[in-house]
C-alpha cells in the first residue's frame, strides 16, 4: 500500500469529510453552471482564454522583462526566483531586513507551494493568515484542502471549537456568523499591527507593472495596505499583456470558481505608497518565481501553465468529492494538483495520483483554460510505465496480458472463461466482491458483464 | 549566472507582436449591456444579492450630506463619518455630522468618491491619491459611496485609465463576504458589512 492509498483509503472512511466536502463542491458546481448558463458564449471566451495564456507562455521571457521594467520604473523591487528554497530566502531576507516581527499573509497558493509558512515559522516571525478558512487552517495547525476553500474539510461544529480554544473572545451562539464575527475580532487587529503583508498575484499586468489580487473577504487589502513592507509571491506564469487581457481571465475566474460576475474586491497594485499618499506600504517586492515552470514549458507540460487556480476541475471531479483534498499529499489536491504534483514532489512519490483518476473528463470539459487534464494524466502514467515505477505486480500483470493479447485463440479463450466466471459472481447486475481483488472492490462495485463475450456475438452476427 | 538570467535564458524566443496580443481582445465575449440606460443597467447589478448593495439618488451634490444622514439614521449609526480629503466633498454644508479624516481600526462608516460606476457588474472603480486612501473603504462597517451618473460605464475593460497608474486602482463589488464554512455567505468577514451607493445626477 502506498502513502495515498493509505489516506484515501482513510477518507473514504470518514463519513463526516464525505458530508463536508459535498457541500461546499456541490454548491460551487450549481451556482457555476447557473453562471455559465447566463454568460454569452461560454464555450468561445474558454477558446479566448486558453488563447490569451498561450499567447504569453510562447512569449514568457518577454513579457516577463516588460513586467519587471514596468514594475520597478513603478518603484517596486524585483526579485527572481528558481527554486521554492530561493523564493522563501529571498522573502526572509526582507522580512528581516525590514526588522519584521509579525506577517499578515494573504492566502496564496504559491506561498503554500513553496513552504513559506514553514519558512517564517523556521525564521521566527509570526505569521497570521487572515483570509477566514487560512485562520482556520493555521489554528488546526493543517494544510489547505481545496485551493479556493481551504477548510472545506472542516464542519461548523469543528469549527466552533477551534474557535472557542484559540480565540481570545470567542462567539457564544452557534452560528456560522457569530463564527466568523470571532474571527473579525480576532485578525482585525493583527492585520493593523503587522508589520509586512505578504500576498500572491491572481495575474501581473505586463504593460503596467500592477499586480492583482481578488478576494471575497477584502483581507487581501486589509493585509497589505497598513504594513510598512508589501511581499508578493507570485508563478512566474500569472502575467498578461494588459489590463483588458485581465478581464476576460477575471470574468472567467470568478464564474468558474463561486458563480459570481466578479470577485467583490479585485485590485491592481502598482508599486509603493506616492509622496502625497494617505496610505499603502513604503516597500513593494515582488518575487518571481519558476519552481519547475520553465521545466514544465519545455518538457509537455505547457498547457498546463494556463491554469489559473480557479477549482473547477476539483469541484467536478468524481475522486476529488470521494476523497477530499488531503489524501492527495500534495499542495494542489484535485485534478490540476494530479498534475503538478509531480512536477513539485516528484513522480516516484506521486505516480498514485495519475491513476487516481476516472479519465471521465469532467474537469477538462468545466476548465475555463481549456487545459487536457486527462491527456496530461495520461502522460504521467505512460512516463511512470516508461521509467518503471510502476510496481512489480503491475508489470507482470500488463506484461501476461500482452503475451495473451498478442495470441487472439487465446485471448479469446481466456475472456470466454473470465466472463462465465464473473457472471457466477453478480449479484443483482453488479459484482461487489472480487476473489483477489477486494482492495479494488472494497470501494467500487462492477456491472455484471453481457452473457457472451463481444467477439461470440460478433461471429454469431456474421455466421447469420 | 543569476536567477534572473537562468530563468530567462530558459525563455528565449521570438517578442510578441502588439498586434497579436490585441487581436485576443477583438469582440470579446461578456455579458450585455444596454449602453443607452447604463444607470438602470448599474443599478440592477447593485441589487443582485452577490452585490446587494443599497442605494439613494439625488440630483445635485449639496444634498450629499442629507442623503449620508438619511442612511446613518435608518441604520441606527451614529452621526459620525471618516472623509477623505476630497476638495469637492468640501464644498458641501456638513453641519450636523461629525467628519474625521483618518479611520479607526473600528470605524463605523466612510464615504468615498468613486471614479467609476461598471454597469455590467455593478462594481466602482476606485483610485487612490492624495485625495483617496485606501484603507477607510474595508475598515468601515458601512461604505458609503458617492458615484456621479454620468460616471457609469458599460464594461469593466472601460475602467482602467490610461498612462501612468495609481498606487491602487480597485474594484468593489459588494461587500465583504465569506463562504469559508460549509459554504454559507456571511456579510462583513473583515471589511464592510453594508454598502451604500448614492448616485448623483448633477
Amino acid at each position: 500500500m502506498s502513502a495515498f492509498t493509505d489516506r484515501a483509503d482513510a477518507a473514504l472512511a470518514d463519513p463526516i469529510l464525505k458530508t463536508a466536502v459535498e457541500r461546499t463542491a456541490g454548491t460551487a458546481e450549481a451556482k457555476r453552471a447557473v453562471a455559465v448558463d447566463a454568460f454569452p458564449d461560454f464555450e468561445a471566451a474558454r477558446d479566448r482564454a486558453a488563447a490569451i495564456k498561450d499567447h504569453v507562455v510562447a512569449h514568457l521571457g518577454a513579457y516577463l522583462e516588460q513586467f519587471e521594467a514596468n514594475a520597478i520604473a513603478a518603484g517596486a523591487k524585483v526579485h527572481w526566483a528558481q527554486t521554492a528554497d530561493e523564493a522563501c530566502r529571498i522573502a526572509i531576507d526582507i522580512c528581516k531586513a525590514a526588522g519584521a516581527k509579525s506577517v499578515a499573509r494573504s492566502k496564496s497558493m504559491l506561498g503554500e507551494e513553496i513552504g513559506l509558512p514553514h519558512a517564517l515559522a523556521e525564521a521566527g516571525i509570526g505569521r497570521v493568515e487572515t483570509d477566514l478558512a487560512e485562520h482556520i487552517i493555521q489554528l488546526a495547525d493543517e494544510r489547505p484542502s481545496h485551493i479556493i476553500w481551504p477548510a472545506m474539510h472542516k464542519t461548523r461544529e469543528q469549527v466552533s471549537a477551534l474557535f472557542k480554544a484559540k480565540h481570545r473572545t470567542p462567539h457564544e451562539e452557534e452560528t456560522i456568523a457569530a463564527m466568523a464575527e470571532s474571527a473579525r475580532r480576532e485578525l482585525r487587529g493583527r492585520m493593523l499591527g503587522a508589520d509586512v503583508g505578504i500576498s500572491g498575484a491572481n495575474f501581473l499586468i505586463a504593460d503596467t507593472g500592477a499586480v492583482c489580487t481578488v478576494t471575497n473577504e477584502g483581507n487581501a487589502e486589509l493585509s497589505l495596505v497598513p504594513p510598512r513592507v508589501h511581499i508578493v509571491t507570485a508563478g512566474i506564469e500569472k502575467i498578461v499583456p494588459s489590463m483588458s487581457h485581465a478581464v476576460h481571465m477575471l470574468r472567467m475566474l470568478a464564474r468558474s470558481a463561486t458563480g459570481a460576475a466578479l470577485t467583490q474586491y479585485t485590485t491592481f497594485y502598482t508599486g509603493p505608497k506616492r509622496p502625497a499618499d494617505r496610505d499603502g506600504p513604503e516597500e513593494m517586492h515582488i518575487i518571481l518565481v519558476d519552481n519547475g515552470r520553465t521545466k514544465m514549458r519545455s518538457e509537455g507540460l505547457a498547457e498546463m501553465l494556463r491554469c489559473i487556480r480557479c477549482g473547477a476541475c476539483m469541484n467536478h471531479c468524481v475522486v476529488f468529492r470521494q476523497i477530499g483534498g488531503h489524501a492527495y499529499g500534495g499542495t494542489y489536491p484535485g485534478p490540476m494538483g494530479a498534475v503538478l504534483t509531480p512536477v513539485l514532489d516528484g513522480l516516484r512519490q506521486s505516480r498514485d495520483l495519475a491513476s487516481a483518476c476516472t479519465l471521465n473528463g469532467k474537469c477538462q470539459e468545466v476548465c475555463p483554460v481549456r487545459i487536457p487534464l486527462p491527456t496530461l494524466l495520461k502522460g504521467w502514467r505512460e512516463k511512470s510505465w516508461r521509467e518503471g515505477l510502476e510496481p512489480t505486480s503491475m508489470r507482470w500483470g500488463l506484461g501476461v496480458w500482452a503475451w495473451v493479447a498478442r495470441r487472439p485463440a487465446l485471448y479469446r479463450l481466456g475472456t470466454g472463461v473470465a466472463v462465465r466466471a464473473l457472471r457466477l459472481l453478480g449479484r443483482g447486475g453488479w459484482i461487489n466482491a472480487l476473489p483477489l481483488a477486494g482492495g479494488w472492490t472494497r470501494h467500487r462495485a462492477m456491472p455484471k458483464p453481457a452473457a457472451r463475450t463481444f467477439m461470440t456475438q460478433y461471429r454469431e452476427q456474421q455466421d447469420r | 549566472m543569476s536567477a534572473r538570467e537562468a530563468i530567462l535564458a530558459r525563455l528565449k524566443g521570438p517578442p510578441p507582436s502588439a498586434a497579436a496580443a490585441e487581436a485576443l481582445l477583438i469582440a470579446p465575449e461578456r455579458p450585455v449591456v444596454d449602453a443607452a440606460a447604463l444607470e438602470a443597467e448599474f443599478l440592477a447589478r447593485l441589487a443582485l444579492p452577490s452585490v446587494s448593495a443599497s442605494h439613494d439618488v439625488i440630483e445635485r451634490l449639496e444634498q450629499l450630506p442629507a442623503a449620508v444622514a438619511r442612511y446613518l439614521a435608518a441604520h441606527g449609526a451614529a452621526p459620525t463619518l471618516c472623509v477623505p480629503p476630497d476638495p469637492v466633498l468640501r464644498t458641501c454644508d456638513w453641519s450636523g455630522l461629525t467628519l474625521h479624516d483618518h479611520a479607526a481600526p473600528e470605524e463605523s462608516a466612510a464615504l468615498a468618491v468613486a471614479r467609476l460606476g461598471v454597469a455590467e457588474t455593478g462594481s466602482l472603480v476606485f483610485e487612490t491619491g492624495p485625495r483617496a486612501p485606501m484603507l477607510p473603504n474595508f475598515l468601515a462597517l458601512h461604505h458609503i459611496v458617492l458615484l456621479r451618473v454620468r460616471d457609469i460605464v458599460a464594461h469593466l475593460e472601460d475602467a482602467p485609465l490610461a498612462g501612468p497608474q495609481p498606487r491602487a486602482h480597485y474594484w468593489v463589488t459588494g461587500v465583504s463576504g465569506t463562504t469559508d464554512i460549509e459554504g454559507t455567505y456571511v456579510r462583513g468577514a473583515h471589511g464592510p458589512r453594508f454598502l451604500h451607493v448614492i448616485l448623483c445626477r448633477d
